[in-house]
């Protein structure tokens, strides 16, 4: 059902040079709308580089994103407009490994900051937006908490409200919940599984296999900067074609 | 009563040792500086230095505080935002701003204050005559500043030079994911600026900033070259008149070192507060 919809997401042939450093060695991917993508692999195999190129965070070397009706071709003589990189962020929410949160703002501060500057609503139509985000992760009593004053669970569920009030047509996970303890990481899988189950469309980088494995639609495999294999998370997880998946796995389960 | 831990009364116990032994501490240090003073006191008044003389004439020296905390706070002001624009030309990506804060921190960190006061007080003018020659009179005048202005706009200019450091620095020491979650939302550098790394960055920047507010108050006696009615000045004209070096000198140093005492309790103040923002 989900393959037959117009793709939200489509890369094409993306790569990444860090110096001398390939890291993305042509990349292609397709996220349908309401897609859960996980992308799993050791570190330093691109995963996070590839989802940091998605909103230009990272600049590709070369390649199309396209996302909605929106498409950035990037190549050698080809810079993309400022404009164009402003659309795609307009269309992405991130979620980063270190949380990020502002700290000299209070969470509802940090959750409306986006509404307020970036899209110049006024104060007091982005409250009301606040606390409904704020609810969501079930942090509204903490509106008027600064960050120093939450444990990393809370910080995290607030950032991915921060990301959510901007209305993304996609949510980008950056291993988000590899900073935290053991005991606060349940917090921030529940919020996520919500948000799959409610139909958000997701790309997530992420080592959590049993998130991967109740939540995805599809996982990928990533090895040295190209995709490996992909499919749904019981064939990867359980019959995986690829001797590489296999070790990886093999470690992590 | 049944819950109290027996230990607590050890705790309570070290508590009031250590406080006391920080207590005897500070009693020992401030005995030392009165002992010190005391001291300093005797060798004068050992040199015929006159206590009366002092009392009489540090009303008139008291009168070029003013000018002195005046010349300093507009100095720092101007300075801070020379130097918040010298630190973003030194990180911008843009050669031309790169080129001009370098060439700026270079040139008035590479010679002393007190040239750059002849330069501007007595070499400017030079340029603005030229100009007013040339059949320009509005512009030229411009370059003719009185004594006041030209030690204002020198030590703006010296400071902001040494404080683009301070500030690169603090604008460098916001975390970089800082950065990366203000473009993520969309925002554009001047947002991410003003809205995000600045309310950061000047947080780390005040003490530094308050030290150089110090440091300034001391420079500035440099102007008095140029006839400014502040402290160094007065007291330069009197000791010459009456030749009472040491007693107006004297005078002068106290009023300085007040000013400094002061200057350093409200910079402690005010890093406290910073260090206890957002707790809330």
């Amino acid at each position: 059902m989900l393959m037959n919809a117009e793709p939200i997401i489509r890369v094409d042939n993306l790569h990444k040079w860090f110096g001398l450093l390939h890291v993305l060695r042509g990349i292609s991917l397709t996220v349908a709308p309401r897609e859960v993508v996980v992308m799993i692999g050791r570190s330093g195999t691109g995963k996070s580089t590839l989802l940091r190129c998605l909103n230009f965070l990272e600049q590709p070397s070369s390649g199309s994103i396209a996302l909605d009706e929106l498409t950035v071709t990037v190549g050698p003589h080809l810079r993309p407009e400022p404009q164009q990189i402003f659309a795609i962020r307009l269309r992405t929410g991130m979620v980063f490994q270190e949380f990020n949160l502002f700290p000299h703002m209070t969470a509802m501060q940090n959750v409306i900051e986006g509404l307020v500057t970036v899209k110049k609503m006024p104060r007091e139509q982005a409250i009301p937006i606040g606390e409904k985000f704020l609810d969501k992760v079930g942090l509204l009593e903490k509106r008027d908490v600064h960050p120093i004053r939450l444990s990393g669970g809370q910080k995290q569920r607030v950032a991915i409200a921060r990301a959510l009030a901007m209305e993304p047509k996609v949510m980008l996970f950056d291993e988000p919940t590899s900073a935290l303890d053991p005991e606060l990481i349940g917090e921030v899988l529940d919020v996520m599984k919500d948000l799959a189950r409610e139909g958000t469309t997701m790309v997530v980088v992420s080592h959590e296999m049993g998130f991967a494995s109740e939540v995805a639609d599809r996982v990928i495999f990533m090895d040295a900067g190209e995709f490996v294999e992909q499919g749904p998370p019981h064939q990867i997880f359980s019959n995986p074609s690829d001797p590489r998946t296999k070790q990886f796995l093999e470690r992590v389960l | 009563m049944a819950e109290v831990d027996p230990d607590l009364n050890t705790g309570l116990q070290l508590l009031a040792d250590q406080r006391r032994a920080r207590l005897i501490r500070t009693t020992k240090i401030g005995t030392v500086w009165i002992i010190l003073i005391v001291l300093l006191i005797m060798v004068l008044l050992l040199t015929n230095v006159e206590p009366a003389y002092m009392a009489d004439h540090y009303g008139i020296v008291l009168q070029g505080l003013m000018t002195t905390i005046e010349i300093s706070l507009i100095s720092i002001v101007i300075a801070s935002f020379l130097a918040l624009f010298g630190a973003l030309g030194r990180l911008s990506q843009n050669s031309i701003a790169q080129g001009i804060s370098g060439f700026y921190v270079s040139i008035l960190r590479g010679t002393p204050l007190l040239i750059q006061i002849y330069i501007i007080y007595l070499g400017l003018p030079q340029i603005g005559v030229a100009i007013i020659k040339l059949g320009y009179p509005t512009i030229g005048n411009l370059f003719i500043l009185d004594a006041v202005p030209s030690g204002i706009l020198a030590l703006s200019l010296n400071y902001g030079a040494y404080m683009t450091e301070i500030f690169r620095a603090g604008l460098q020491a916001v975390g970089h994911g800082q950065r990366e979650a203000a473009e993520a939302l969309g925002m554009t550098r001047w947002q991410t600026l003003r809205r995000i790394i600045l309310p950061q960055a000047i947080r780390i920047i005040i003490p530094d900033i308050g030290n150089q507010f110090i440091a300034m108050q001391k420079d500035s006696a440099l102007v008095s070259i140029m006839g400014v009615w502040e402290i160094t000045y007065l007291a330069n004209r009197f000791a010459r008149h009456d030749i009472k070096f040491m007693e107006m000198f004297l005078v002068a140093a106290a009023m300085y070192w007040f000013l400094t005492i002061v200057s350093s309790w409200l910079q402690n103040w005010l890093e406290r507060r910073m260090a206890h923002a957002y707790e809330r």
